[in-house]
């Protein structure tokens, strides 16, 4: 399918399309016009893969492969199955945000800004599609390099700190996960002779349980530090807060869920044995990253910041889920990642616009915003309350699922981890409790805060709790689509288009 | 002893008479255009004379001086293209009557390529002593400023003491062996272990000094920081190149993949290059100084690659020195280009020149080993060298090193998108160096997204490692 890679493609070719539009020497708005055509092409693009996809041909539903680098068994090889279709709705989904919400953070020159938004995306959708190892750790890597730059130029106060952290954090885990990668190419080609980094050739590699266990944390602790669990968070709540609006989006709508997607496909379903031995730790730190995340939330006075932990908080039950061993836990996973992807995405443009309007995100400065900002209000009380996990919404189906497939395995941790759910409950009234209701603070005054949510926001932000409601009330379409494609099902034909 | 390829390389004769000819229009009448024009047509002819068979050499295999196989042919392009960039580099760099700057890089470019082939111990001095001495004139060419004078003595003692000990192992080698072949001696002999260790142990160590790979590295940012930027770029790719090919040719028969005195010093060099070459880069404020850092630490992974026996080890040590030399050779000239070595210059580059920042960033991404640059496949081609050959230890260090190494590189790269000081250096950069740059740049990606080309040319340079017998089947 010829379309797998022009997903990533389109995105790269319409930001640099963005970059080179805007080069004249008067401001212009013509790279808005080129990114956001990029997007809805992208769009549309997505819409044909999905409607031309091979379903009921078996759990993979497309697949391309090319030879890129021969001589050491290297191809450009990407293969679909619904987990990576759900992932890459989502990621097309959240760029519409990205794009048309962030203008007032970029001023008169959005070309770059544009490019590096778009490259992140292109990254992220062949993160999602590289079923070649290889490939898969060259787009791993690719995207970090524009979020950096995103940062480090729109970034807020303390944005050098938080863009190098950033930036340390995931390239030092990625090296790790290199050396994880080639041991794996290495074992199987003393095994059968041939190099190859095609992940069913690999999946089939036998090994010791010893070393099975030393690659799989290699996989694990990369995308550990991605998604993220305690204790390699370290770098998320900073980096949120710094990074700009259109920034914090793609981090905690985007490349968050590179991680979970990684845990997916190349810890537990590579490693199937190494990972459930693996199971006690990886619950453990799912609880620990839960409650800790929660609890550090109820402690931040800055919005951007609570909104990171609380991050931490609901990125834990991904990772119950994951390890959870059953299918049930696996599409709770799911449902969690693009419920929290929509809903905290849509929480950093809120937190954004407040920032743009009261130049603060200090919520001991905020107070009594309803009045004067009724629709940005409503708003931000609606995906408070999607993401304190409410019945109805996307995030509930996602938590409960993974709740009771942990409950199967172990009621401890799952009694843990709906602890969690009831501090988040509390931190999230409580941010919407100081921000918006009580009486005005010392801040700034709220009747000189500026516009409130006009037509693009609502729009846009209408349709994701459009999104986040049809999740939550009729998730079937996306459970069924979102169980993996283990790499021994029926492998996707080479000729089928 | 086992014939080697014989033969003459006839970019050799090719470059000797460039530089007659280059001596000759010296005598006749000064003009460095015409130099430059001469320099860079001898080298690009030497270039393309690399596809020709080599010359018959007289007095047969016995007395092979120089072996003309694939990993010189490989390496020899690397280090005539590079001097070629150098050369480029250097135009209306070294004042008005500079003709002997462009003489000098070409004999240094010879010494270069001698070594690079070199079977023998006397052609390989030659070879190190032509490249050294022609160096040293480079380095103090600014001979009025004090950091050149400072710069050239420091390497005329350290190189001359290196030179020394390089030639004292040689002779113990000699003592051993009975041979001049320049190949580590096995420490086997009627005399015991101790002999040949202690020649390769000196051979090493001279080989380190002027590698300049951690512990024997100290002159290195002082020489770069005080030489002409083109000098410095030629001390750190082709002057590195020679050194480190004429090293994997002295370790050809050798076993490197079981534990013996000369991989632990191998890899003890390797592990203290990756750390401290970047640690040495982390606190710099100037440019150059930096890149030395860089590239001490780059010659660490190097050494992980030599110190990785089997099918990956030295290909992908070949595909790293053009990465790295592809790299290096471009920050320089961008170094040139703006004509400032202090990262303080280069704050709010992104803002004042684009062009010229954004190539800057991509030399830098590539030496940092991200995607899509080609220093990211180089790198990863390293590491499945060292996976393959398990070298645990190594890979830890050339993990943190490479993780201290995004540190630095990044933050000019930081500093190059800050907002921008008034411009008080409004040099222009001269067409050829722009040009110079942009077909780094773009070569630097190209590569780094379709390394196939190269990785084909990589394979299978030098024969495969094992049996000391074949080479010493004369004295078994």
């Amino acid at each position: 399918m010829i379309a797998l890679p022009a997903l990533v493609l389109l995105p790269a070719i319409g930001g640099l399309a963005a970059w080179l539009s805007g080069q004249g020497d008067r401001p212009t708005h013509l790279p808005w016009w080129v990114a956001i055509a990029t997007i809805i092409l992208q769009t549309v693009l997505l819409l044909v893969v999905t409607l031309t996809a091979g379903f009921g041909t078996g759990p993979w539903l497309g697949h391309f492969s090319i030879p890129w680098i021969p001589a050491l068994g290297i191809a450009a090889r990407m293969d679909m199955d619904g987990l990576s279709l759900v992932l890459l709705w989502l990621t097309t989904l959240l760029s519409f945000p990205c794009v048309i919400l962030s203008a007032r953070d970029i001023g008169e020159r959005p070309g770059l800004f544009l490019l590096l938004v778009l490259t992140t995306i292109a990254g992220v959708d062949g993160v999602f599609l590289a079923t070649d190892l290889f490939l898969f750790f060259f787009f791993w890597e690719l995207m970090l390099v524009p979020m950096y730059v995103l940062i480090l130029r729109w970034g807020h106060e303390d944005r050098r700190r938080a863009a190098i952290k950033f930036f340390l954090f995931t390239q030092g885990s990625g090296l790790l996960m290199l050396v994880a990668i080639l041991g794996l190419v290495i074992l199987h080609w003393r095994s059968t002779g041939t190099l190859t980094f095609d992940y069913f050739a690999l999946a089939d590699t036998v090994l010791t349980p010893a070393t099975a266990m030393a690659l799989m944390l290699g996989f694990f602790i990369a995308f550990a530090v991605k998604l993220p669990v305690v204790p390699l968070h370290v770098w998320l709540p900073d980096t949120h807060t710094q990074a700009p609006t259109a920034g914090s989006v793609l981090l905690a709508g985007i490349l968050l869920k590179t991680g979970g997607y990684g845990l997916i496909r190349f810890v537990v379903l590579l490693f199937p044995d190494a990972a459930a031995r693996f199971t006690p730790v990886a619950l453990a730190l799912g609880v620990a990253g839960i409650l800790y995340g929660a609890w550090l939330s109820l402690a931040q006075d800055d919005m951007k910041r609570l909104i990171a932990y609380s991050s931490v908080s609901h990125l834990g039950f991904v990772l119950l889920g994951v390890f959870s061993g059953s299918p049930m836990g696996m599409r709770g996973a799911v449902v969690q990642m693009v419920a929290h992807g929509l809903s905290t995405g849509a929480l950093f443009v809120i937190a954004g616009s407040l920032q743009d309007r009261l130049h603060t995100r200090d919520m001991r400065r905020m107070g009594g915003l309803w009045q004067a900002l009724p629709h940005l209000s409503s708003v931000a009380l609606f995906f408070a309350i999607a993401s304190l996990g409410l019945p109805g919404m996307g995030n509930f189906v996602g938590e409960f699922l993974v709740l009771l497939a942990t409950w199967r395995i172990s009621p401890p941790t799952a009694i843990l981890g709906a602890a969690g759910l009831v501090l988040s409950a509390v931190y999230s009234l409580t941010m919407i409790g100081r921000a918006f209701l009580g009486p005005p603070a010392t801040g700034p005054d709220p009747d000189h805060a500026g516009p409130d949510f006009g037509v693009r926001q609502m729009t846009v932000l209408g349709l994701t709790m459009a999104l986040l409601l049809v999740l939550g009330t009729y998730p079937q379409p996306i459970l069924d689509l979102s169980l993996p494609a283990g790499p021994h099902a029926t492998q996707p034909e080479a000729g089928r288009p | 002893m086992t014939p080697l390829p014989a033969g003459l390389p006839p970019c050799l004769p090719i470059l000797g008479g460039g530089i007659a000819l280059l001596m000759l229009c010296i005598a006749w009448r000064r003009s460095e255009a015409r130099a430059i024009l001469v320099a860079l047509a001898t080298l690009l002819l030497a270039f393309a004379s690399l596809w020709r068979p080599a010359l018959p050499w007289p007095g047969g295999p016995a007395a092979t001086l120089l072996v003309p196989d694939g990993w010189f042919t490989y390496i020899a392009g690397l280090i005539l293209l590079s001097s070629a960039a150098t050369v480029i580099m250097a135009w209306r760099g070294t004042g008005t009557q500079a003709d002997e700057f462009y003489l000098l890089l070409l004999l240094g470019t010879l010494g270069a390529l001698v070594m690079a082939g070199s079977a023998d111990m006397v052609a390989l001095f030659l070879g190190l002593e032509t490249l050294s001495l022609s160096l040293l004139g480079l380095i103090a060419w600014h001979r009025t400023q004090p950091t050149a004078d400072e710069a050239a003595i420091k390497y005329l003692v350290l190189s001359g003491l290196s030179s020394a000990i390089l030639l004292f192992g040689l002779a113990l080698s000699y003592a051993t062996t009975g041979s001049l072949r320049f190949a580590a001696p096995v420490p086997t002999g009627p005399d015991g272990p101790a002999i040949p260790l202690a020649a390769t142990a000196l051979i090493l160590t001279g080989l380190f000094f002027k590698l300049s790979a951690v512990p024997f590295h100290t002159w290195l940012p002082d020489v770069m920081e005080g030489a002409p930027t083109p000098v410095a770029a030629f001390i750190a790719v082709v002057s590195k190149i020679a050194l480190f090919a004429a090293l994997a040719r002295y370790f050809a028969g050798a076993d490197l993949a079981h534990p013996g005195t000369a991989t632990a010093e191998l890899a003890i060099v390797a592990v203290l290059s990756m750390l401290g070459g970047n640690l040495l880069a982390l606190g710099q404020t100037n440019l150059k100084r930096l890149l030395a850092g860089s590239s001490i630490a780059h010659v660490g992974y190097l050494l992980l690659a030599l110190l990785s026996p089997g099918p990956f080890g030295l290909a992908s040590a070949a595909f790293y020195l053009a990465a790295y030399s592809i790299a290096t050779t471009g920050a320089f000239a961008a170094i040139r280009g703006a004509d400032l070595s202090d990262i303080a210059g280069w704050r709010g580059m992104f803002r004042r020149r684009p062009a010229l920042a954004l190539a800057m960033a991509i030399m830098l991404v590539s030496l940092a080993g991200i995607p899509p640059a080609v220093g990211f496949f180089a790198k990863t081609y390293i590491v499945i060298a060292g996976v393959s050959a398990q070298r645990i230890v190594l890979l830890g260090a050339l993990i943190a090193g490479s993780i201290i190494g995004l540190y630095y590189y990044l933050n000019i790269v930081r500093a190059m998108m800050e907002s921008a000081p008034e411009d008080h250096h409004p040099a222009r950069t001269l067409p050829a160096h722009a040009a110079l740059i942009a077909a780094l740049a773009i070569v630097t990606l190209a590569a780094g997204i379709f390394p196939e080309t190269l990785v084909r040319q990589t394979r299978a340079l030098l024969p495969p490692a094992p049996a000391h017998d074949i080479l010493y089947g004369e004295r078994t």
